[in-house]
């Protein structure tokens, strides 16, 4: 009876990554036979300005977007589990961004951000803030406009995982507290905090690997551009093999790319199982 | 009496932030319904005005349909329900029957297989783009929907597997002993008492997993070459091509997108919500 899950295992997760490793060492355009040329494309991964650009974006969109979504997530949960009336309705609320499909979201909030005829630039213009701006046509805000919306989007969930944390904690240690004469305040940051910190490291890696990897909100409002401004990694694999028929290099950078993706995920659940553990 | 007070100003400023992050979460959805009823000159001169409006329900008639030359929501809807069909229907099946046999089998078996299918879920997408592509094209299925909703079964199943173990660890093993008793065999037992008894956790990672195939877009755009292939993520960035003249039926298309996904979460949110603390995640 665990013979299908391991043929699956096999078929569609060992086999791709042997072929991938395969591919990034031969020059391939996409069709006909690969030639193999040993190191190559390693090489020009790790020389290549665009790649080197390419990760320290991507390194920028998933820190920067994990980091503050996190943040807003963390002030969310804690004012709901400290006892905020209307819980049931926010925590519906809170959570429609994550609904909607990511492209849905691309769409939307690329068209919103157009000059003029965009509703955050009508928003800002009836501000007296001016409307004219075009944020993702200028290379100097378009990576910080995707940013915005992976916080937009990825609260909602962050959200309710660190919910579910805070609720774990037992109501007679915050009792405790009050009793010598804790405040609210400081209940957070001396018991809140440290207990569900297992959770919330998780989490952040947990978000910094989905904004690393956020092709879709990438390709859907900007498709890499203007110019390389928003160019991050799995976009340039996307290019590399798709756009300019250079599969060898794609593979290279994917190899590269995964294994560091790889590292920060196996860490990110090896904090998450050893949730509570140092209690 | 000072303390009183502090407390209440906490109050207003916790009650302040929270109504702020839901006016935040909620005006995207009401703004993108009511620019799909607007004509293009309405977006472009008074994007935000709700008096003198043109109101264009032709535009949902137009996304439907698509553009001249281009297709329209009701292809990608279609070929969205065969993804998401055969990928959640095969994945709850081997998921639900791996899940409950590796718990039977002996521990280093089951712990192997949980170790397996732990670093199957943190596999980047990335590095698999590229071989599924290779794959597709050397078997001549890019553009086929089923075709992709196989490889959807694959991507679903770590979490499926993990979710379901979990469950079934803690399932009483005096229930299956009761029914070997009885003459069933464990085949038999699984499919007459253990799956008719995990149907909430199944349920529930059913939908989570419907959720991610739903809005799945980077394989989506590489493995659907062609234009009547495309499922409704790949088709809403197709739109914003098709109509480049006519914003209002790119809206339309968002809410045709995002709308009846809404009210499916409402109607199940408690399933959904109890999907993400078991685990799941929306990728």
């Amino acid at each position: 009876m665990l013979v299908p899950a391991l043929i699956i295992l096999a078929l569609f997760f060992g086999l791709p990554i042997v072929d991938l490793i395969r591919t990034s060492f031969t020059r391939w355009p996409g069709i006909g036979e690969p030639t193999f040329i040993g190191t190559d494309n390693y090489i020009t991964a790790f020389t290549s300005p665009e790649v080197r650009e390419a990760l320290l974006r991507s390194v920028l969109l998933g820190v920067g977007a994990a980091l503050i979504l996190s943040t807003i997530a963390t002030v969310l949960a804690a004012l709901i589990s400290g006892g905020l009336r209307g819980k049931s309705i926010y925590r519906v609320i809170w959570f429609l961004p994550a609904i909607a499909p990511p492209s849905a979201v691309a769409v939307f909030w690329a068209l919103s951000v157009q000059p003029r005829s965009g509703a955050v630039n009508a928003f800002l213009g009836a501000l007296g803030l001016g409307d004219t701006h075009a944020w993702l046509a200028d290379p100097s805000t378009a990576l910080y406009v995707i940013i915005a919306v992976a916080v937009w989007a990825g609260v909602g969930f962050a959200f309710l995982v660190i919910l579910g944390a805070m609720e774990e904690v037992p109501v007679s240690v915050y009792e405790a507290a009050s009793i010598d004469g804790a405040s609210r305040i400081r209940q957070f940051f001396f018991i809140t905090l440290p207990l569900v910190r297992p959770v919330l490291s998780m989490i952040v890696l947990l978000e910094v690997i989905w904004a690393f990897n956020g092709f879709t909100l990438v390709w859907g409002m900007t498709q890499g551009g203007p110019g390389n401004a928003t160019s991050i990694l799995p976009v340039q694999v996307y290019k590399d093999a798709f756009l300019f028929s250079n599969f060898g290099l794609a593979a290279a950078v994917s190899v590269v790319g995964g294994i560091l993706l790889l590292v920060v995920g196996l860490v990110g659940q090896w904090l998450g199982s050893r949730k509570g553990a140092d209690e | 009496m000072t303390r009183k007070k502090r407390v209440r100003a906490g109050t207003v400023v916790g009650h302040t932030g929270a109504i702020l992050w839901s006016a935040l979460a909620l005006i995207p959805f009401a703004l993108i319904v009511l620019l799909a009823f607007k004509s293009n000159t309405d977006i472009y001169t008074d994007p935000l005005g709700l008096i003198g409006v043109d109101w264009r329900p032709e535009n949902f008639s137009e996304a439907w349909n698509g553009a001249p030359g281009g297709q329209g929501f009701a292809v990608y809807l279609l070929n969205s329900a065969v993804v998401t069909s055969i990928a959640i229907a095969g994945c709850l099946l081997v998921g639900a029957l791996t899940a409950y046999f590796a718990t039977l089998a002996s521990t280093r078996v089951r712990l192997l297989i949980v170790r397996l299918f732990l670093v199957a879920t943190t596999l980047p997408l990335i590095m698999l783009l590229i071989p599924y592509y290779t794959a597709f094209n050397a078997l001549d299925l890019l553009g086929s929907p089923w075709a992709l909703g196989v490889l959807y079964i694959a991507l679903c199943l770590p979490t499926c597997v993990l979710i379901l173990h979990s469950f079934y660890l803690g399932f009483p093993s005096e229930l299956a002993e009761a029914a070997s008793i009885d003459g069933l065999g464990r085949f038999q037992t699984f499919v007459r008492i253990v799956l008719p008894l995990s149907k909430g956790p199944i349920v529930a990672v059913g939908m989570i997993n419907a959720f991610f195939v739903w809005g799945e877009t980077q394989l989506a755009i590489v493995l659907l070459q062609s234009p009547s292939s495309r499922t409704i993520p790949v088709g809403l960035l197709d739109f914003k091509g098709q109509f480049a003249s006519n914003t209002g039926a790119i809206f339309a298309g968002l809410t045709l997108a995002t709308i009846p996904l809404i009210i499916v979460y409402l109607i199940f949110n408690r399933t959904i919500t109890k999907g993400v603390a078991l685990g799941g995640v929306f990728r």
